[in-house]
């Protein structure tokens, strides 16, 4: 048996209780903020003598000393003589513990008078309840770090089902920026999750935003650096240090429209960055989300509504505008349409149209319009749609989307989409895997506690809250989590904190914590977490390794992002994903003629068709283009042929 | 001497051998806080006194300078204490004092903590009263539960004459155990000891190179007028000259006072002890260098304690210990 740490004591001022007591150590006992001790009880009761674990909150010395005067006295004010006293002073070490649990159960009485015990590893699992879910038939513990005391280094599991639900779910991390590992802790939890997320549980994917720079752009990379004891505790926690399989990259184009808005645009890395390109029919699913800070009243809801329902996608007649049928596909097609149902208004002198008033439809239009300027390369103006693979996600996959470079209009429009998207799915269960986790990093700027109730934020309301039934499950981390809505990180079952501001710490949410267990949380070592999980009746500290993928520093290093390439470059960088033989010299030959417009849709549509031969369709594309479209002016209206007649399509 | 009772638990709080006790006699009448004997304020059996001593260093008019600076030379400290509770009026108006008498030595280790010597306290506990006069029966049942019954032998008929004899001997028993612990300490270890009182009562101790007493109280003053006068003269860590004290039935030792501390005031005697080391061995030089490693013990200062002046931590941490350790 271990050798005895400690002793509990109790006095009437201070007593113990059922959820908390004290004992005092030797001076030299390896104890800490965050040990976990056991107390082997005094008398049995019910014939069992009961155990209580606990784990150290608050710690206290002092001296016999009755006040600091005597000991300026005694020195005669001298800190050096007072240091060379021939005795020294009886001393005390005594801590606080919270206790996490008591063994057995019932009766729930005050903390024993008992020995006090460094927890070993079996302590630890019982302590923390660990004991019931890392066992047996179904074990369904996921490994987030090494609890160590002494000689002690126990793994610490989360429970599977508390995390990734039903029973809970969600993961929240604040900490300070650079220092408390956020999104590192993310990176690894997540490597953890998908090496010991249950088989029986089904499959689970990755759904992550990157809204800094380049932080998750490299996941596919290996980590630069990592030391014996980062290994050390990938063995231990039985991870592998591996750089995640199979991660996808989406980000739109950037305005210009030559290459992806992303900081993983080096060559090397291409080969799974996809363009994110959605035109009207996605767009106008969610085109609330932009609207609604602007002016948008009843009776543009109705009009925005009638656009949808009755217009876009489907062949469309009114006496309003002639004879032929419109059909709306596209941004541009959607303007033409305005523009005719304007001017028909105007040569017929009226001033509403299906009781809806020309000031409206005007504003409507010009609000509309504005989506594809506001959020050019992400809106496209020609249909041509190209989005994550939706009914299509696979186990263990990641996938990325990156915001970091857009603005607020085009963000909030791919939250709101996509977070959407993963609902109507993941209800369906066709989303291809059992179990997604969304992460979002920077919360407290997506889901804040005050400012406007914004449709990104009843979104990740909307998941923090239902979510867990339906496998959505949300990981998401900021600085500051006081400034993050209350309902969404009240909803996260499990909460890690990294070295947290002392400030953000003198918050209400803090106040339960022990002022020494703040202080330790003031100071904390990078790769150190505080965990609070369902099962632990009090928050423990783990330490976990670097991530085992390469970071979005390090990354832009290795791989410096391509400047904004030429027209040129831009094509042959783009077409050569799908075929090698693509030169500088083809594209230039093959584009000379055509207008920087018509060759980026070219280029999109062929990056959306996938041909075999790739040449031959993008130059067909062009030719098409050119010869269909002549310069000016422009029949009116335009009724395009839908993709279904291309001759090129598959 | 009895430390277990029979019917009380082996190291019961006095409070409960006084239960006890007042449970024999039949008494359900107890006071809420019981009185000890020491309470009563019975005037000192001692008178003050003046008394010669032959000089054992040429005699000085004032303080003598201890050369050097102080140094810690102490290995261990030695106490004890005592406590009573008077048990009120049995059928002859006759009290029963029930006494407690505990010493221990602390011993400084390598890193100036301090821990206790030779496996604990000794504690002694004793039913103090005139045998032939007190209640019979509950002499009779006290002892038949254990408890060691000391015969005062008082005569007088003021239940304050038979207090005053009852605290005389619990004041010898506490003697008694100490003497034990320095006799102990003296046998088994070759360094020095720190003694609070006299050494010249403790029988072999009295003879030992190992002991050194600090005598806190100045009741008798030793060494005439000249060693008094010298002594109210002295500057802090200055000493008076050396001499011989002779007591009845004590050894005689080496004696010289040392001030600690500058007087407050108003106790003439304040910030002065009294040093009594074994006389077979005294030289000036050892004078000077016992009286550096007392002057070396002034800090830590036993403060609170109102007898800091006087008393070196190391004795007011024994006090402490004896204090927590024997269960009131
Ligand atoms: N387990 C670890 N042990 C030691 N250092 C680590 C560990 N994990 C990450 N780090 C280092 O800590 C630094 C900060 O990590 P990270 O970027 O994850 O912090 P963050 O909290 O997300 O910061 P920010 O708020 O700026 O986004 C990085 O330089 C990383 O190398
Ligand atoms: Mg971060």
């Amino acid at each position: 048996m271990a050798a005895i740490l400690g002793h509990v004591v109790a006095t009437e001022r201070r007593p113990n209780t059922p959820h908390e007591f004290h004992f005092w150590t030797a001076l030299d006992a390896p104890v800490g903020i965050g040990t976990i001790v056991r107390v082997e009880g005094t008398d049995a009761v019910a014939g069992h003598v009961p155990q209580v674990y606990g784990v150290v909150v608050e710690g206290f010395s002092y001296s016999d000393l009755e006040t600091p005067l005597h000991d300026v006295l005694g020195a005669d004010g001298s800190p050096e003589r007072a240091m060379r006293v021939p005795t020294r002073r009886t001393e005390i070490r005594l801590y606080t513990a919270a206790v996490l649990r008591h063994v057995p159960d019932e009766p729930l009485q005050p903390v024993a008078l008992g020995g006090v015990y460094l927890a070993d590893d079996a302590d630890v699992a019982v302590a923390l309840r660990m004991d019931r879910y890392t066992q047996g038939e179904a074990p369904t513990g996921i490994p987030i770090g090494l609890y160590r005391a002494g000689a002690t280094a126990s793994p610490i599991y989360l429970d599977a089902d508390f995390l990734l639900g039903p029973e809970a779910a969600h993961l929240n991390i604040t900490g300070v920026s650079g220092l408390a590992t956020k999104t590192s802790a993310v990176e690894w939890l997540l490597a953890s999750v998908f090496a010991h997320f249950p088989s029986a549980k089904g499959s689970v994917a990755a759904l992550c935003f990157n809204v800094k720079g380049p932080d998750l752009c490299f996941l596919d990379q290996p980590a630069e650096r990592l030391d014996g004891s980062d290994l050390d505790l990938y063995a231990r926690l039985g991870v592998p240090a591996r750089p995640f399989a199979g991660v996808e990259y989406f980000a739109p184009y950037t305005a210009r429209g030559h290459t992806l808005n992303t900081l993983r645009s080096h060559d090397a890395l291409s080969h799974n960055v996809h363009p994110l390109r959605w035109g009207l029919g996605e767009v106008l699913q969610h085109v609330e989300v932009l609207l609604n800070k602007d002016d948008v009243d009843a009776k543009a809801d109705a009009l925005i509504e009638f656009i949808r329902e009755r217009i876009v996608g489907q062949e469309f007649r009114d006496p309003l505008l002639g004879a032929d049928a419109h059909r709306v596909q596209t941004f541009s097609d959607l303007d033409q349409w305005f523009r005719g149902v304007l001017r028909a208004m105007e040569e017929r002198n009226q001033d509403s149209w299906r009781t809806h008033h020309v000031a409206t439809i005007r504003k409507v239009r010009n609000r509309l319009s504005n989506i594809s300027t506001r959020c050019r390369g992400l809106v496209a103006d020609d249909g041509l749609a190209s989005d994550l693979p939706w009914g299509q996600f696979r186990d263990r996959g990641v996938y990325v989307v990156d915001v970091a470079n857009l603005e607020e209009d085009a963000q909030d429009l791919i939250f709101a989409r996509i977070i959407t998207k993963l609902r109507e799915l993941m209800e369906k269960r066709a989303l291809g895997v059992d179990h997604l986790v969304v992460f979002v990093d920077e919360l407290n700027k997506y889901a804040p506690s005050d400012g406007a109730d914004t449709y990104v934020r009843k979104m990740l309301l909307d998941i923090a809250e239902r979510g867990r039934y339906l496998g959505l499950v949300l990981f998401a981390a900021q600085q500051f989590r006081s400034q993050v809505h209350r309902r969404v990180v009240g909803n996260s079952g499990t909460a890690l904190y990294g070295r947290m501001d002392v400030d953000e710490l003198a918050t209400p949410g803090y106040s339960t914590l022990a002022p020494a267990t703040r202080a330790r949380l003031s100071t904390l070592d990078k790769g150190e977490l505080m965990v609070r999980h369902p099962h632990f009746a009090h928050p423990v500290f783990v330490r976990f390794p670097r991530p085992a993928v390469l970071s979005g520093r390090e990354g832009v290093e290795r791989f410096p992002a391509a400047g904004e390439p030429t027209l040129e470059e831009a094509i042959v960088r783009s077409l050569r994903q799908l075929d090698k033989a693509v030169t500088l010299e083809w594209v230039k030959d093959a584009i000379a003629l055509a207008e920087e417009d018509e060759v980026l849709r070219a280029r999109n549509r062929t990056l959306q068709v996938r041909p075999d031969d790739v040449k031959a369709f993008f130059r067909a594309q062009l030719r098409r283009r050119v010869h269909a479209e002549p310069a000016a002016p422009r029949p009116r209206p335009v009724i395009r042929s839908s993709p279904g007649d291309d001759p090129y399509a598959f | 001497m009895g430390e277990s009772y029979g019917g009380l638990p082996p190291g019961a709080s006095m409070e409960a051998v006084a239960r006890f006790l007042a449970g024999l006699r039949g008494s359900s009448a107890w006071p809420a806080s019981p009185a000890s004997a020491e309470s009563f304020g019975l005037p000192e059996r001692r008178p003050a006194a003046v008394v010669d001593a032959d000089p054992l260093e040429e005699v000085a008019e004032g303080g003598l300078a201890v050369p050097g600076v102080p140094e810690p030379g102490f290995a261990a400290f030695l106490d004890g204490i005592q406590r009573s509770v008077v048990l009120p009026g049995g059928p002859h108006g006759v009290p029963l004092v029930y006494g407690t008498v505990a010493a221990a030595i602390r011993r400084r280790r390598d890193d100036r903590v301090l821990e206790t010597w030779g496996g604990g306290a000794i504690v002694r506990h004793s039913l103090y009263a005139p045998v032939a006069r007190a209640d019979r029966g509950v002499l009779g049942q006290a002892g038949a539960a254990g408890l060691d019954v000391v015969d005062t032998a008082a005569e007088g008929a003021h239940p304050h004459e038979v207090l005053s004899a009852a605290l005389d001997a619990i004041h010898r028993a506490r003697g008694a155990v100490e003497a034990e612990l320095a006799t102990r300490w003296c046998a088994r270890e070759t360094a020095l000891l720190y003694v609070d009182g006299g050494i010249a009562g403790l029988g072999e101790p009295a003879s030992s190179d190992r002991a050194v007493g600090v005598v806190k109280s100045h009741r008798t003053v030793y060494g005439g007028q000249a060693a008094m006068n010298a002594a109210f003269a002295m500057a802090a860590g200055q000493r008076t000259h050396a001499f011989t004290v002779e007591g009845r039935g004590r050894a005689s030792v080496a004696s010289w006072y040392l001030r600690l501390h500058a007087g407050d005031g108003t106790d003439p005697f304040g910030g002065i002890v009294r040093v009594e080391v074994a006389s077979g061995a005294f030289t000036s030089e050892r004078a000077d260098s016992v009286s550096r490693w007392i002057l070396a013990e002034r800090s830590p200062v036993a403060l609170p304690d109102p007898r800091w002046r006087v008393m070196p931590y190391g004795i007011r941490a024994v006090e402490e210990y004896l204090r927590a350790a024997v269960p009131r």
